[in-house]
């Protein structure tokens, strides 16, 4: 109790990374509640619209490029919607919230998270954990593309340390 | 030279290829292209590495040293030739390379394996070029400097489909049009209202099993695209849908060709089951070359069932914004979900096939591109080898078993040395040419009881006979041209078409789009083979 005190107090600017995920929501709920006891600290919650995006229209070959453009255009509008649906959601569930910074960046994950923490001077940014994926449930649900980090391409980036909530 | 690094890459491969093409040139490389029986291409060889690598180098210098510009030129060839460059020359690795090593080690380990991998898993240059693809993107992935020319691959495709409009006859379209839109409305409506149902049965959301639907239905993931903003799809539901329409296309692809040669299916019946069951429009082209892909006969019976597909994406899209607006109170304009969402291309492909209906690329006579000459030359006589060898047999009685018409025929060509109408009857050039026209035909009847095993002949006299048909037909040069250069953009298409399987959009499959996706496309997979093997006849071609 007295070291998890001790550590989050180190830490000013908050970069709380989310996109809605079990792991996601473990990261929102222990940044949320540490904020209760350091009321000064500074959160900037974080979505990051996937670029990958744009390879999702796969082998299509068939369709004008306009088409591609209305394709591409209702993802970014679909996904606005969902993420502020997320935000809504958060605010509701953490009182706390409300008082955070909400931004949204399309990019590559690694490279926006680590992007966006230099550009806030944040000096911390904490994540969910990996979760076991329910890709072959029929009942799994989720926002956006299914998107992993991985470490090797992640830890050269970061400008502060990096926290992974379990 | 501002821009210098990067264009290396492109500098790198253009003066590769000039290289290699000297040296292709000098006749250095003879001794290899034997091994690899690719020495009939050397020719091509020289002149494809000289040309391309000319224009590699010329256009990396002037990229080099000015900033790209919004001109036509840049946007068209400039920016793009890094790309273009680096899928040219893979296609031509694959070609001349790849695809005859793959034979070689096929053929030497045929003894061990008791079969050849080059066959069981058709690892032709289009399979090749997919791997290849699949390969790079997955690994290093699509390098910076290519990527502005891979989108170009989209155009190449569809001037591809654009070419091969040259080689079909009206009587061909006629009957094939007519199987594809009663084969592929019963299928793509019916899988589409499949969905549907599932959809309706399982509980899903209108958007999802909308999106679905017509992806399954239709022509994969170009569907997905035009219908997902019209059914308003939300994120998850595209991407679930996205994922399970590439992953079960790919499997398609690969295990289609296989399927069809297990159970004997003719180039013809093979083409429609592929362009009826395969998801997405590129893996129908890739696998209809990937069951034959020296005789182009399997991809234009696929690729007209695919255009009639393509053909009804429009009317879908008119029918699931129909049923999703009534729901949502959306209105769309006829414009927006008919008009823009019509495949252009295929005006382009209509045009190629009437300009070459009306003789612009060979002579009305011509058939296919192709006409039969039976008059005196020459050129179209058998050799003295397999005159000799026909001479033998006759003599042997090997051709007891023929028809009295076969046998005439046969008689004929030994005493002619070339299949022709009667001398007697040289200046009445109608009733020679009948009577020429008559014995190719009963040559032709021999070498398919010879192939039927009906008869038994000696490879060598059916090599003979072969060749005496072959002498007789002519082809169009333009015709030939046209196709050479659609063979070319479809390998340079599929190799695009790999490098868009990536890892991490077959990974999206799953949730309920899986379940409901795997049941359409087996049941539409399964019943469209019995259709076909019960419908479609080798006639049709005929």
């Amino acid at each position: 109790m007295f070291a998890n005190t001790l550590y989050i107090n180190m830490f000013n600017n908050i970069l709380l990374c989310t996109h809605g995920t079990d792991g996601a929501k473990k990261a929102e709920a222990f940044v949320f509640k540490k904020k209760e006891s350091v009321p000064d600290m500074v959160v900037t919650v974080l979505t990051v619209l996937d670029e990958d995006w744009r390879q999702m229209t796969g082998d299509d070959w068939l369709n004008s490029s306009k088409t591609h453009t209305t394709f591409l255009d209702h993802v970014e509008e679909q996904m606005n919607e969902e993420i502020a649906e997320e935000w809504l959601r958060m605010q509701k569930q953490y009182p706390l919230a409300t008082q955070a910074k909400f931004i949204q960046r399309t990019g590559s994950i690694a490279e926006t998270i680590t992007k966006t923490a230099k550009d806030l001077h944040c000096d911390l940014i904490v994540i969910g954990p990996w979760c076991k994926r329910k890709r072959f449930s029929i009942h799994s649900t989720r926002m956006g593309l299914r998107s992993t980090m991985k470490n090797k391409e992640l830890h050269p980036l970061l400008p502060c340390p990096l926290l992974i909530v379990p | 030279m501002t821009h210098i690094k990067e264009q290396t890459p492109t500098l790198i491969m253009g003066a590769m290829l000039l290289v290699y093409g000297l040296i292709a040139q000098s006749g250095a490389l003879l001794p290899v292209v034997k091994y690899l029986h690719t020495h009939k291409t050397l020719d091509l060889q020289v002149t494809m590495c000289l040309i391309v690598g000319c224009i590699a180098l010329v256009g990396a210098l002037v990229n080099s040293v000015r900033k790209p510009g919004h001109s036509n030129l840049d946007t068209f060839i400039l920016q793009p030739l890094g790309g273009i460059v680096l899928i040219l020359v893979m296609a031509m690795l694959i070609r001349w390379y790849a695809e005859p090593l793959m034979k070689i080690i096929s053929q030497s380990l045929q003894p061990v394996l008791g079969f050849k991998i080059y066959k069981v898993l058709n690892l032709n240059y289009v399979v090749l070029g997919i791997l290849a693809g699949v390969l790079l993107t997955n690994t290093w992935g699509i390098p910076k400097f290519a990527a502005p020319g891979v989108k170009c691959a989209r155009f190449v495709l569809k001037m591809g489909v654009i070419m091969l409009g040259a080689r079909y006859s009206f009587a061909e379209l006629a009957k094939l049009g007519v199987y594809s839109v009663f084969l592929v409305g019963f299928f793509v409506l019916g899988t589409v209202f499949l969905v549907l149902w599932l959809g309706n049965l399982f509980k899903q959301p209108r958007s999802m099993t909308g999106v679905l639907s017509a992806g399954m239905g239709v022509c994969g993931v170009s569907a997905t695209v035009a219908v997902a903003p019209v059914v308003k799809a939300k994120s998850a539901e595209m991407a679930y849908t996205i994922g399970t329409i590439l992953s079960f296309g790919i499997v398609c692809m690969f295990i289609f060709p296989t399927i069809g040669k297990l159970a004997g299916m003719s180039p013809v019946q093979f083409g429609a089951w592929a362009g009826t069951g395969i998801l997405n429009s590129a893996q129908v082209a890739a696998a209809a070359l990937a069951f034959n892909a020296v005789d182009i006969e399997t991809l234009k019976v696929a690729e007209i069932f695919n255009i009639t597909r393509v053909l009804f994406l429009p009317i879908i899209v008119l029918v699931l914004a129909t049923w999703f607006g009534k729901e949502s109170g959306h209105k769309l304009s006829f414009k927006t979900v008919v008009i823009d969402k019509f495949p252009v291309f295929i005006i382009g492909f209509l045009l190629l096939f009437f300009m070459s209906s009306i003789g612009m690329f060979s002579p009305p006579s011509h058939y296919k591109g192709k006409y039969i000459d039976v008059s005196y030359n020459d050129r179209t006589q058998v050799t003295q080898e397999e005159w000799e060898t026909l001479n033998k047999a006759m003599a042997a009685g090997e051709f007891s078993g023929l028809t009295p018409k076969q046998l005439e025929a046969v008689t004929d060509l030994i005493k002619q040395r070339q299949i022709a109408g009667n001398f007697e009857d040289r200046n009445n050039k109608k009733e020679f040419d009948h009577v020429g026209r008559a014995r190719m035909a009963q040559l032709e009847g021999v070498l398919a009881a010879a192939k039927a095993k009906q008869i038994e002949l000696s490879a060598d006299v059916k090599s003979a006979i072969k060749h005496a048909v072959k002498q007789v037909h002519k082809k169009s040069k333009t015709v030939v041209t046209l196709t050479d250069f659609m063979i070319w953009f479809f390998a340079f298409g599929l190799i695009w078409l790999g490098m868009h399987i990536t890892k991490k959009s077959i990974t999206q499959a799953g949730g309920w789009p899986i379940v409901m996706g795997v049941i359409a496309g087996i049941t539409k997979a399964t019943l469209s083979f019995f259709v076909v093997l019960w419908l479609i006849k080798d006639v049709v071609l005929n």
